[in-house]
């Protein structure tokens, strides 16, 4: 499993847009991707879930990778938080 | 060079307006958290320069400074140093800035929740008691068998007991341990001292005690120093039943000091320490000031709330403005004044009010669904009016009656009239809770409380007939919501008749072999390709729809749960049946709007139905900003979904 943190950088943070691209990204692989912020969390795939955590500027999420491409699959989701979030 | 962390943390103190502008204070792993009473004061730029801060934002009603893993916490101690106060959990701080809301709304709130789930024992024991007795009158040779003597006393225990059961509900409230909060309550109505309902009666202390001169004996704790005729820590030796709030206020209390040893003992022995020594104090406490002074304080407030139901003036405006407080969600309020003249003198003079009060909205809203003609309102008003006549009066009210307004005040007018000859009759019921038609099986005079139905509820109606108009334009037909905060619990059974009118949300827009998904905003509907958006255009989001709105208004298209409710209130998730997850999202590019010109009315997790208003949006606002209005109706999962149709 690959785990990593990211500090949301964005100023509106994950709401429709960005969710909605991330969740497109995340499905390109077959590994589990989870994002992770407090107590909530939600799978990269599920764009409700991910806008429901209510994701702003500041937050620190933590994304947990698990799978058979794990590692390219978190490398991609890092890349794609650090260019759009 | 390493942080000054002192000279950090009087900084951000001076910044932020000194330390009476801290409500509540507390760090995570980055971040110092602070609950801010007068944002105003925050001096921001400056702020964000103070070395150590990496950087700020406000969010949900804290004020967030990053700092730093390792450093946060350091810096956090200085703070608490600097002004002196004491550490509070995240959850504190959750709470304070929830508690953005005044501290007498917020009390009144838990009276409720303390008293409302102990409704179905309060309301078995009553309609026993209302039962039992009244055939005790009926039939005179019953009183005398032994049924009744039985029966009577399986209806009295809540009562005789009630303290326990309120300590229980409180400490669900309050956050403490049940089971401590149940010896608490126990403890107050201990048979080792003298009943509370004999507090008055010198026989009955005389024989409990074994002494001649009628007075109850104190335990004196701490010797006997005197200050006037009180002897410090002296404890009178008798209980409480017939009292609510002093055990409600000793369970708070109880909770605090439960909550607060939780935090400050070690672990290892927190098990043998923190229940002990919180019944200790808690007990020590509860029977040296907290019982003597909130039970005189009850007495007042409870003979006062008697007074002013008998005074026909004084119930005239409590009937009037009892609807109101309805509407408000501050009724429940009323229970404890309830509970307690259950608890005291066994008879609840407080229940005609509360019962003309809800006959007469049944009354206006039955003459609003007698004599409208639109279809579409009558079947609102008359489910509505029958529940309001068994005494559940939120459909009625926020579905009808104040909707309308006339009939809301009609209603008003009907139950001053009620309550004016309720104060005259002097009637009394044996539980709280139990209005309307049911009523009938607590009040302990039918026949008088007949006329007070008919008085009231012949008022409202008779007025409402005469005063209110149909008015076609007048009736949006979409309006029949029905603000969660006011509900009762009965209210969640009833799933008030308030989807079967709406206006859009019948036009189905998106449909599939999962369900269909109706027009949630009036307006023209254009191809989810059209929409003005790449993003929205692409379908990356999901395919649907876009509307050019009429009217700023979005209803639940389908029945579901609220998955999501955007910060900034401009998008709305919701997950229906067979896991259809729409987005409705209003505007393009409007979340840089952070919420100004949005106002939902649904929460993450709440339930919806077809219909139900979920937010009003500004269009002028939406415009004014320079921004497409156009509300995106995407069904998120649409891929999903093999035959989907779209309008």
């Amino acid at each position: 499993m690959k785990e990593f943190k990211y500090v949301i950088t964005d100023e509106v943070g994950i709401h429709a847009r960005p969710a909605g691209l991330l969740v497109q990204e995340a499905k390109k692989y077959s590994s589990t991707i989870m994002f992770v912020k407090g107590e909530k969390s939600a799978k990269a795939t599920s764009l409700m879930k991910l806008m429901g955590m209510g994701i702003v500027k500041g937050d620190e999420v933590t994304v947990t990778v698990e799978g058979d491409d794990e590692e390219a699959a978190a490398a991609a989701i890092e890349a794609f938080l650090k260019a759009n979030l | 060079m390493a942080l000054d962390y002192r000279r950090c943390a009087e900084e951000i103190v001076s910044l932020i307006g000194g330390r009476e502008n801290v409500a509540q204070a507390a760090h995570c792993a980055t971040r110092l958290r602070l609950v801010i009473k007068d944002n105003s004061k925050i001096d921001k730029k400056k702020l964000e320069n103070v070395d150590g801060v990496k950087g700020m934002f406000e969010s949900n009603g804290q004020l967030q400074l990053i700092i730093g893993t390792g450093t946060v916490n350091k810096v956090y101690e200085e703070f608490l140093a600097v002004t002196g106060m004491t550490a509070a959990t995240k959850d504190d701080v959750k709470e304070a800035a929830a508690a953005a809301q005044p501290a007498w709304k917020r009390a009144l709130k838990s009276v409720g929740d303390v008293f409302v789930p102990i409704l179905p024992a309060i309301v078995a024991s009553g309609l026993m008691m209302g039962v039992v007795e009244a055939l005790g009158k009926a039939i005179p040779t019953f009183a005398e068998t032994d049924w009744y003597a039985y029966l009577d006393m399986v209806a009295n225990t809540a009562f005789a007991f009630l303290p326990v059961i309120v300590a229980v509900s409180a400490a669900r409230v309050f956050g403490g341990n049940i089971f401590l909060a149940a010896v608490i309550g126990l403890m107050m109505v201990h048979t080792g001292l003298l009943n509370g309902w004999n507090v008055g009666s010198v026989d009955a202390i005389n024989g409990f005690f074994g002494v001649t001169d009628g007075k109850i004996p104190t335990w004196n704790l701490f010797g006997n120093i005197k200050i006037g005729d009180y002897v410090l820590g002296s404890i009178s030796r008798h209980g409480y039943q017939g009292h609510v709030i002093p055990v409600m206020i000793a369970i708070w209390f109880m909770s605090k000091i439960e909550k607060w040893l939780h935090d400050h003992v070690n672990e290892m022995i927190d098990l043998f320490v923190v229940p002990i020594t919180t019944v200790f104090v808690t007990s020590l406490f509860t029977f040296v000031v907290i019982g003597p002074i909130f039970a005189t304080l009850e007495n007042y407030v409870l003979k006062g709330a008697e007074w002013l139901v008998q005074f026909p003036p004084g119930a005239m405006l409590m009937g009037a403005i009892y609807p109101v407080t309805v509407v408000m969600g501050l009724h429940h309020m009323y229970n404890v004044i309830e509970a307690g003249m259950l608890s005291s003198v066994g008879l609840n003079t407080w229940m005609p009010i509360a019962s003309a009060a809800n006959f007469a909205q049944f009354g206006a809203c039955l003459a609003v669904g007698l004599k409208c003609r639109q279809a579409k309102l009558k079947t609102v008003a008359v489910p509505s009016a029958l529940s309001a006549s068994l005494g559940i009066t939120e459909p009625a009210i926020f579905g009808v009656n104040f909707r309308f307004m006339k009939p809301f005040v009609c209603g008003m007018i009907g139950a001053a009239c009620g309550s004016v000859f309720g104060a005259i009759t002097k009637i009394g019921a044996t539980a709280y809770g139990v209005t309307g038609i049911p009523g009938y099986l607590t009040i302990n005079n039918p026949g008088v409380y007949t006329v007070l139905l008919l008085i009231s509820g012949g008022v409202a109606f008779g007025l409402t007939l005469a005063v209110w108009k149909e008015d076609n334009d007048e009736i949006p037909g979409a309006k029949v919501d029905e603000p969660k905060t006011t509900s009762t619990p009965m209210i969640n059974e009833v799933q008030a008749s308030k989807s079967s009118g709406e206006v859009p949300c019948d036009n189905v827009v998106i449909s599939s072999s999962a369900g269909e998904i109706g027009q949630p905003t009036k307006g023209k509907i254009i191809p989810y390709t059209e929409i003005s958006d790449e993003t929205f255009a692409s379908g990356v989001l999901g395919q649907g729809v876009g509307i050019i709105p009429d009217e700023g208004v979005v209803y639940a298209p389908m029945d579901g749960e609220i998955s999501s409710v955007a910060d900034s209130k401009h998008a709305i998730g919701i997950t229906g049946a067979e896991d259809m997850e729409l987005l409705i999202h209003v505007g393009v590019d409007t979340v840089e709007m952070k919420g100004d010109g949005f106002t939902t009315f649904v929460s993450e997790g709440d339930q919806v139905k077809k219909g139900q208003k979920l937010m009003e949006f500004d269009i002028a606002k939406i415009k004014a900003a320079g921004k497409a209005d156009t509300v995106v109706v995407l069904l998120t999962n649409s891929d999903d979904y093999e035959d989907l149709k779209l309008s």
